[in-house]
């Protein structure tokens, strides 16, 4: 069995896993209107972490999660050659090191750690999160590395907003996901952390299990979501049947549904054709905002928590529904036994990927 | 028995495929390298004119290999042929493009944006080809050949039938871009560290 756990969310809603559950429990979000920080000085709004300024923001981020789940593991394994460090980010450390947006923080946090090896950068966009999760569970399960340890980080930065803003895919609200009256995405900064491994005794706090997913290209535009949600479906049915797990079986579906028009229009087609569209589904760009490459790590960390908890987690920023396929957006806080769950996400390239979590 | 079937290697001044040289650059021409390999070759792919140069690298390089070894988008279903590729600095150089977009009083330009991400060239060859694989972009230090081979244990064990790996560094001072092509085949020049390291040296000698 491969076990996930020792779960670190650093976002605008706290330092640690718990801090973060807690304001979500109350439906509370880091997205606050930040004034002139828009192209043309517009006020936007955005998920930033308050506090976090000056250089290395990206490698303050990254040293204080992994830091944080050191506290929650044997710690001794860090330092083992049986351990891989994986980061997903889309655009690191750029605006300190434009030609090298990586290779600093990652020596840094081998040697402030002492890793026996230079963690491995994942970058493919907004899926690079549950990308980096399903690669952790295969390097365990073929016996790479015993103990994978992923750390999802993105900072904001003009960079990211300002490209953005010139596709005209920043919402001038809260992100509103699925619903009717969305009309973009809100960015944000954040970083998770967890530990994918297959032995049990390393991690303090009970773990849950992985099921490693599978990742499909959608294979119709660079920045824009297929119309039929084509890869999307073969992601999810290819890591459904990987694990011999039908749809009856899924409790609860953590989406990507950024807020755009046309993302979460394509999702809703993809969990109408995968017969999935009665779940109860939610997503958490309402909360954390877009935090691209760090989202898969710090929306599947939540997801451990929901499940933690037992409890759904309303999807805010929802009201009316808003997609040509109907789905059971959850409204409003519930609690819930959650047994299995999907975490999905789709972005630039056509990348699609999803995993799934079950209870012990 | 996994063997590399096809390989290119796109460097400053060569492309080669196989080891043989298949264009040359030309220093006098006004059109880019790779422009220039795109014309000799006679290739017709009107977006290559909109990709960034990691993504023009891709879909040159695959496109070559696809010559040398034709039949693969028939002989493997459209999500059995994997995309593992990794490079040292990410979008940099388009990255470094778009910043220069909107400062010095110009706007942010959105057809370099969408190329700020090192991924998108395996939409690019994903799109070409109607590819609905795995896809994979790491960003490491320098080309280490047990990334790929450890990787695409994983792969072929969970799916994948064929591999399309590559290495992609293009940057304002320098190319060095190695395709391969890994397929389970009885004999050939078998997927290992050492054969890797030294095919992905392939005319590095030449180009200086």
């Amino acid at each position: 069995m491969i076990y996930i756990g020792a779960e670190v969310i650093v976002s605008p809603l706290g330092d640690t896993a718990e801090a973060n559950w807690e304001a979500l429990s109350v439906n509370r979000t880091g997205i606050a209107l930040t004034p002139a920080v828009g192209f043309n000085k517009e006020d936007i709004h955005l998920s930033r972490i308050v506090g976090l300024g000056g250089p290395l923001r990206f490698q303050q981020l990254v040293i204080k999660a992994l830091a944080g789940l050191k506290n929650r593991i044997d710690a001794s394994i860090l330092t083992s050659d049986r351990t891989m460090v994986l980061i997903s980010s889309t655009k690191g450390a750029l605006d300190d090191n434009l030609h090298d947006q990586f290779g600093e923080t990652c020596s840094a946090v081998m040697q402030q750690f002492n890793l026996a090896h230079l963690p491995i950068v994942i970058s493919n966009a907004c899926i690079s999160g549950v990308l980096a999760l399903n690669v952790a569970g295969n390097m365990v399960g073929a016996g790479q590395y015993e103990h994978v340890i992923v750390i999802g980080c993105d900072v904001a930065s003009d960079f990211v907003l300002y490209g953005f803003q010139s596709l005209f895919a920043v919402s001038d609200k809260a992100c509103a996901p699925f619903d009717a009256a969305r009309n973009g995405i809100t960015l944000g900064e954040g970083c998770a952390a967890a530990l994918v491994s297959g032995a049990k005794s390393v991690f303090k706090n009970t773990p849950l299990q992985l099921l490693s997913g599978t990742s499909a290209n959608d294979a119709n535009h660079i920045s824009g979501p297929s119309r039929t949600g084509e890869g999307l479906v073969r992601s999810v049915s290819r890591t459904m049947q990987k694990h011999g797990i039908g749809a009856e079986e899924i409790d609860f579906i953590c989406a990507h549904g950024t807020g755009t028009v046309f993302n979460d229009e394509m999702e809703a087609i993809a969990f109408d054709r995968l017969s999935l569209s009665e779940k109860p589904l939610n997503s958490l760009k309402g909360y954390f905002g877009h935090t691209l490459g760090a989202a898969g790590v710090i929306e599947t960390a939540v997801c451990m928590q929901m499940m933690r908890n037992g409890m759904l987690i309303k999807s805010l920023g929802y009201r009316d529904a808003g997609t040509s396929q109907p789905l059971n957006i959850i409204l409003e806080n519930e609690p819930k036994k959650l047994r299995t769950i999907l975490k999905t996400a789709s972005g630039f390239g056509g990348g699609n990927a999803s995993l799934m979590i079950r209870d012990l | 028995m996994k063997v590399i079937t096809a390989y290119c290697n796109l460097r400053a001044g060569e492309c080669l495929v196989n080891g043989e040289v298949v264009a040359r650059r030309d220093t006098g021409s006004e059109d880019s390298w790779f422009k220039q390999i795109y014309k000799q070759h006679e290739l017709a792919y009107p977006k290559f004119y909109k990709m960034d140069v990691l993504s023009q690298a891709g879909y040159l390089a695959s496109e070559l290999i696809k010559r040398a070894n034709p039949g693969i988008s028939e002989v493997y279903a459209d999500d059995e042929i994997a995309l593992v590729f990794a490079n040292a600095s990410s979008s940099a150089e388009t990255d470094r493009r778009f910043i220069q977009s909107y400062q010095g009083g110009g706007s942010p330009s959105p057809s370099l944006f969408v190329y700020t991400l090192p991924n998108i060239v395996l939409g690019e060859i994903a799109i070409l080809n109607k590819w609905y694989g795995e896809n994979m972009f790491a960003v490491l230090p320098k080309f280490v050949p047990g990334f790929y081979l450890d990787y695409s244990r994983i792969l072929l064990a969970s799916g994948s039938r064929a591999l399309l790996c590559g290495w992609l560094e293009v940057t304002a001072g320098s190319t060095d871009v190695f395709l391969f092509m890994v397929e389970e085949k009885e004999k050939g020049t078998e997927f290992n560290e050492e054969n890797l390291l030294h095919l992905s040296q392939t005319g590095a000698v030449a180009a200086y």
